[in-house]
């Protein structure tokens, strides 16, 4: 009895070792990269689109891409924890590095002149201004990053157990899904609440002394809301990587007192003139590449029809989200006076990756017909749905007392309230956190169709969808056919960019100019 | 007869008591003002008698009763003008209308003749942000007027804009709080600004600091348009920074 519960524990500390390295990296190139593209033109012209684009492509689905890299070059048991805290770090970067660089743009200009007028060099400009003015918004994105990177550490884990060859040896992902497998639910139970508990310590112990501390001097804590409380509050996670569609020049100047659209997501300047006629010549190439080659066309097609198989379950999924999420986040955000309670309770509960479910509810729905689709759709699911509540309700903190005053004032009610006031004011939450939550439902998609079609563990299959492109990747990972997985990967990313450009970012700018 | 009755309003927030107790009356065809040092609760009763807050003790009368909850003779002014600012100019004035029962032509109508009224015409169709802080305002009060309220409350309607622009829109306001198709007919003022009070209204209750209190009523018989330079004006501004600062 106490055994099994020891050797979880032991788990359970490798899996966090892993989380923590992979933390103190992230952070350490966040503030380089971050602090890089704050103080360098040049530099910022480069860096940010690129994190942008990154920071919302569903990374895990290079994950079978990266192990066999990394696997490659390191084998054994270095090369397969080296892979997984990579594949980690990659989850928790982007927005430490958006945060740090944000810090810095804030700072009044008077504190650069302060350090050009005193000489400062280098050494010391980072460690009096740069670092201590990041750490805030770091330790705040910190929290944020954590939570996106569990998920990632325990898909990650289960992932390495498909194979003998990439196999992790000690994590909580590992043995929750060895115990699922066996069928030892009470263990597997256990091993869950074990996590939880692992979950809420590592926030009390660790995330809020850190952020108590750096926050002593956080300038932006000078505000007049009412809803300080609440920002301070949903700051650290609730901030979930806000994507930047596209990116800052926008931040920077205006000013955020009001409207500012969940205030990450900006325009950029009209420069598109060469890069739309770049991108015209490498359509071109991409297609004449295809055409021309039997292989690589039947490859591309095959891929077409997968990654259809897998955008409708994504978006059905997305649409039932919605049903659920809208009407909860405009209850919790216009009647509820628990707000804050509720979010530290969601807090809680999304910090649960959906993935370390996953065993439990395959064995929930492996009687039913279409068990496989409906695996695939929880998971899509749980794993998309905080992302857009949270995004929903970090827009509490951007509508002025006032306009409460003025429902109730002029006693707008029902629907007539829906449609004059409680859409639009989710609406700038609801595209970014969809941006984000259709992100993670994908990295879901690879995990989940993944998991479900390689028989983990002793190769029996539990459950398996017919088709998806999350299938495709680990077919390919199977037979070594890194052709398909380098295009299939290449029209996934496409597939992202133009969907974010073409539906999203439209969203915004026509929303942009009348909210801010 | 008084139309408002302010009665042994108390209010706290948490464990800071910040009204004590504040008892005033407004009768018809009064502007009153109310003015006090920053923090002393001026907003927060007026949001008191306009039924949005509930008071920690006492009550407001209107016409003699009770006064819990928001209620059509009584519209508001906020500071921060609170337009929504997804919805066109005229959709937010047309939102002064929720409470009533009237068709959406009619309201359509009485938003546009309203729009003309004050100088917001051509920009019905446009969205708040595209227009100056003193047009902001003046949709502001379109939307409260438009449901032709007998008593309005304005909670510093003017100390958002720049001086002139503020300027230029109090005596507007009072032209139009003149004009006889304005059903208002009380209209009582949050300010912080003394000369502004002594410009606009006939009655200022001057309050103290936190925990508030009345420190005195003060009448002004000056005749409107009021002239800042005369030696009147300047001895009841004089008086009135007195009794604040004592």
């Amino acid at each position: 009895m106490f055994n099994y519960i020891l050797q979880l524990l032991v788990d359970t500390s490798f899996s966090w070792a892993r989380m923590f390295i992979a933390l103190a990296l992230s952070i350490l190139l966040g503030l380089g990269i971050g602090i890089w593209a704050a103080t360098s033109r040049r530099a910022e012209k480069v860096i940010i689109p690129i994190v942008d684009i990154l920071q919302t492509l569903p990374i895990l689905a290079f994950f079978p891409f990266v192990i066999y890299i990394i696997v490659a070059a390191i084998p054994g048991y270095i090369g397969i924890n080296a892979a997984v805290i990579f594949l980690i770090i990659t989850s928790m970067l982007w927005n430490i590095i958006f945060g740090v660089y944000e810090s810095i743009k804030e700072l009044p200009h008077e504190f650069i002149e302060l350090a050009a007028i005193y000489g400062m060099g280098l050494k010391e400009k980072l460690s009096k201004i740069y670092i201590p003015a990041s750490m805030p918004k770091v330790m705040g994105q910190s929290t944020l990053s954590w939570a996106i990177g569990l998920f990632y550490l325990v898909t990650s884990e289960i992932f390495s157990t498909s194979s003998k060859t990439y196999m992790v040896k000690h994590g909580i992902g590992v043995a929750l899904t060895q115990l699922a497998l066996s069928g030892n639910f009470s263990e597997y139970i256990v091993g869950i609440l074990i996590f939880i508990v692992f979950v809420i310590l590592t926030r009390l112990l660790f995330f809020a002394p850190l952020e108590r501390y750096f926050n002593k001097h956080n300038m932006s804590n000078i505000q007049k809301t009412r809803a300080i409380h609440f920002v301070h509050l949903m700051k650290p996670s609730l901030k979930l990587k806000i994507p930047k569609i596209n990116i800052p020049n926008f931040a920077l100047g205006k000013k955020r007192d009001t409207y500012s659209l969940s205030n990450e997501v900006g325009i950029k300047p009209k420069r598109r003139g060469y890069a739309n006629l770049i991108y015209a010549m490498l359509a071109i190439l991409f297609v004449a590449a295809i055409v021309s080659n039997k292989t690589l066309f039947s490859y591309e097609l095959s891929i077409l029809v997968a990654l259809l198989a897998s955008f409708a379950r994504v978006w059905f999924a997305f649409a039932i989200i919605l049903l659920i999420s809208v009407p909860l986040s405009v209850y919790l955000i216009f009647f509820s006076k628990r707000l804050s309670a509720y979010v530290l309770l969601f807090q809680i509960i999304a910090s649960i990756p959906a993935t370390i479910m996953l065993p439990l509810i395959v064995s929930l729905f492996v009687k039913m017909p279409f068990h496989s689709e409906a695996v695939a759709f929880s998971v899509y699911l749980l794993s998309g749905i905080w992302y857009i509540i949270f995004s929903m309700l970090s827009q509490k903190a951007y509508i002025p007392q006032s306009i409460y005053e003025v429902k109730k004032l002029f006693g707008i009610k029902g629907l007539h309230a829906w449609k004059k006031i409680y859409i639009y004011a989710i609406i700038p939450g609801l595209i970014t956190g969809a941006v984000t939550g259709i992100a993670a439902e994908w990295n879901a998609s690879i995990v989940a169709e993944y998991f479900t079609s390689s028989g983990i563990g002793n190769g029996a299959v539990l459950t398996s969808v017919s088709i998806g492109i999350g299938k495709l990747l680990d077919l390919s990972l199977d037979n070594g056919n890194m052709v398909l997985m380098l295009l299939a990967l290449l029209n996934f990313t496409i597939m992202i960019i133009v969907i974010n450009r073409l539906v999203w970012k439209r969203l915004f700018n026509r929303i942009e100019d009348i909210y801010k | 007869m008084d139309l408002l009755n302010v009665e042994n309003i108390g209010y706290s927030i948490g464990p800071v008591h910040v009204i004590e107790n504040i008892t005033f009356t407004a009768m018809k065809d009064e502007f009153v003002s109310i003015i006090g040092p920053s923090g002393c609760g001026k907003s927060t009763l007026l949001r008191i008698i306009a039924g949005l807050i509930k008071p920690l003790h006492g009550k407001v009368l209107y016409n003699g009763m009770l006064v819990e909850k928001p209620n059509r003779d009584i519209s508001f002014v906020f500071q921060d003008f609170a337009l929504l600012p997804w919805l066109t100019n005229i959709e937010n004035v047309k939102l002064g209308l929720s409470l009533f029962d009237i068709s959406e032509e009619e309201k359509e109508r009485k938003a546009k003749l309203l729009f003309k009224k004050m100088g917001l015409e051509g920009f019905e169709k446009a969205y708040p942000n595209m227009l100056s802080g003193g047009m902001k305002q003046r949709v502001g009060l379109a939307r409260a007027i438009i449901s032709d309220p007998k008593v309005l409350l304005m909670d510093e309607p003017f100390s958002s804009l720049d001086e002139l622009t503020a300027e230029a829109l109090r005596s507007d306001v009072i032209n139009m709080l003149r004009s006889p198709d304005i059903p208002v007919s009380l209209v009582i003022m949050v300010t912080h600004n003394v000369e502004e009070a002594v410009e606009l209204s006939n009655k200022v209750v001057i309050l103290s600091e936190r925990p508030s209190h009345v420190k005195e009523i003060k009448r002004i018989e000056l005749k409107y348009p009021r002239n800042k330079r005369s030696k009147g004006f300047m001895r009841e501004v004089d008086h009135i920074y007195k009794v604040l600062t004592e």
